[in-house]
């Protein structure tokens, strides 16, 4: 025997040895040291959506989950949990279930760049944050400014900006709040949709009617018709804010709605039967299709 | 008496003059991926240590009685197949095998063990252990420790590599902790744009390294402060020390 021979079988066999001494180990230990966790938390965290997006307060769905086995926790804090998955996680901790909606964002401005007057060039970083700081983007210094913090705020691709204005994609938005953490003008909230569609006052501006017709086409003027008529509205700083929890069925507030002057309470959320039988004759915008061809395979190589 | 000073020179030229990260920059990723907190810089930190001693101390052990060229195990095997007791059966080419495969199971049987044992302290670094298996700061520890068996003239027993590779720990919490002290503060700075985040944490660290090697020539003092012997012995602890502090250098190229 060589000592080549004698180092390969001493290395094989030593690995060998290792390798079942270690995996035993492993093995009893796996056994010996095994936590049990409650079977709930694992039941739990199937139901929510595990997005971890953290709009409950708790560092993602896993630890939201144990916290709710271990009673910390309430009950419907998930915004993207509808009533049935709230009814789910509810019989799994034996509890009765609170009463909870879905929370999703809207935007307190209807104004597109067309009806924004007063708008002027802006050569600065194209950031709302940094636009907000100088005077004189545009007229309106409550309205949306369009260069779309919310939109690069948000994971899910359910805010974007539409011809200057910022527009929830409702079948997206999962209510996390991080769209209302980056607006500057705070003209986003988060708010319950107790229906598929709720009323939303798509105005900001806190100035006087004169005012407000100055900068916008579109703005409300603050005449307070709303809250006269019905009393889910309030009216604060020439701005009615909806009481959500006073929030009624679909028709009690269309009469309110048809009586706005300016039409600024509008409906967000999915669309009405009505919605879709009036824009199914207009054709589909062109399904884009994706080419293949990149600009790397035409690339000229120099050098 | 001589044994511990020697020791304490040893732990010493490790955790600052000779830091894992700042002078050989081993374990750069954690250094600059969880060095943003203090309180979490400072857990990595000593779970780094603690894992640094059980892989310093399963290492020594096989590359004692495995891995050397000296090593009793295939010298026996090799004396049993009636081999000339003068050629060496070398099992060093399994050190890297080793070494990963020891360092990942045991560290695998601590973080379920204290997972068991110690739910809240699990909470608050077993999050790191797993991280920590993959660290190239334990492996160029062991590396070390087998590259000292591997030198028949300054043979290192199981107390100095356990000194040296919690030495090595050490040196790597407060190099991290300091680092995320600077960083804690450097969130409040007003910082050029195109040097936020890993620019100016990989700036800082420069400098750190820098001011570390002020450090340099401290052991030096302290021997002559704590060894008041004759010329000779001081010589010969001064050689013993050289080669703890400087022979790393060429194990990293």
């Amino acid at each position: 025997m060589t000592p080549f021979t004698i180092t390969v079988l001493v290395a094989v066999g030593v690995m060998l040895t290792l390798a079942v001494v270690m995996s035993w180990i492993l093995g009893w230990a796996n056994v010996a040291f095994r936590v049990e966790v409650d079977p709930k938390v694992a039941e739990i965290s199937a139901v929510l959506p595990g997005a971890n997006c953290g709009a409950c307060g708790f560092a993602g769905c896993n630890e939201y989950a144990a916290q709710l086995v271990a009673g910390t926790a309430p009950c419907g804090a998930c915004t993207q949990c509808n009533a049935e998955k709230n009814q789910r996680i509810a019989q799994i901790l034996g509890v009765a279930a609170a009463e909870t909606f879905p929370y999703k964002a809207v935007v307190h401005c209807m104004a597109n760049d067309a009806q924004r007057i007063d708008r002027r060039e802006y050569t600065g970083e194209r950031t709302c944050a940094a636009a907000n700081l100088v005077s004189g983007v545009q007229g309106c210094t409550y309205g949306c400014l369009g260069f779309g913090d919310c939109e690069r705020s948000c994971k899910y691709g359910g805010i974007r900006v539409v011809n200057g204005l910022a527009t929830v994609y409702y079948d997206k938005c999962v209510g996390c709040k991080a769209c209302e953490a980056a607006c500057p003008r705070h003209i986003i909230s988060i708010i319950p949709f107790k229906k598929s569609r709720v009323l939303v006052v798509a105005c900001s501006n806190r100035d006087i009617g004169p005012d407000v017709r100055g900068v916008c086409k579109v703005g409300c003027i603050g005449c307070g018709a709303c809250s006269r008529r019905d009393s889910a509205f309030q009216m604060a700083e020439n701005l009615p804010t909806i009481d959500y929890d006073a929030f009624g069925e679909d028709d009690a507030h269309l009469v309110t709605v048809e009586k706005c002057p300016a039409n600024m309470l509008v409906y967000v959320g999915e669309p009405t039967a009505q919605d879709i039988a009036a824009t199914q004759d207009e054709p589909l915008p062109k399904v884009v299709q994706a080419d293949f061809k990149t600009t790397v395979d035409q690339t000229k190589w120099r050098g | 008496m001589d044994i511990f000073i020697n020791l304490l020179l040893l732990v010493i030229s490790t955790a600052f003059i000779n830091n894992f990260v700042l002078k050989y920059f081993v374990g750069i990723c954690p250094f600059l991926g969880v060095s943003k907190k203090i309180s979490t810089a400072f857990g990595m930190g000593c779970a780094v240590t603690f894992v640094m001693g059980i892989a310093a101390f399963l290492s020594w052990t096989f590359t004692f009685f495995i891995l050397r060229p000296e090593a009793p195990l295939p010298a026996w095997v090799w004396a049993q197949c009636g081999g000339d007791p003068a050629t060496k059966v070398d099992l060093s080419i399994l050190s890297y095998l080793v070494f990963i495969f020891v360092i990942a199971s045991s560290v695998q049987f601590v973080e379920m063990y204290v997972r068991k044992f110690f739910p809240s302290l699990y909470k608050a670094f077993g999050v790191f252990l797993p991280l920590i298996t993959t660290n190239c700061a334990i492996l160029f520890a062991c590396l070390e420790i087998l590259k000292q068996l591997q030198d028949p003239t300054n043979l290192w027993g199981l107390h100095e590599a356990l000194a040296y590779s919690l030495a090595g720990g050490i040196g790597f919490t407060v190099a991290i902790s300091i680092m995320a002290g600077i960083r804690e503060e450097l969130e409040m700075c007003d910082i050029p744009t195109q040097l936020r985040g890993v620019g100016i944490a990989l700036l800082t660290a420069a400098v750190l390294a820098m001011a570390f090697m002020g450090f340099a020539g401290v052991d030096k003092g302290l021997e002559k402060a704590m060894m008041p012997k004759t010329t000779a012995a001081v010589e010969t602890s001064a050689e013993t020390l050289e080669k703890a502090g400087e022979a790393p250098v060429e194990a990293v190229r």
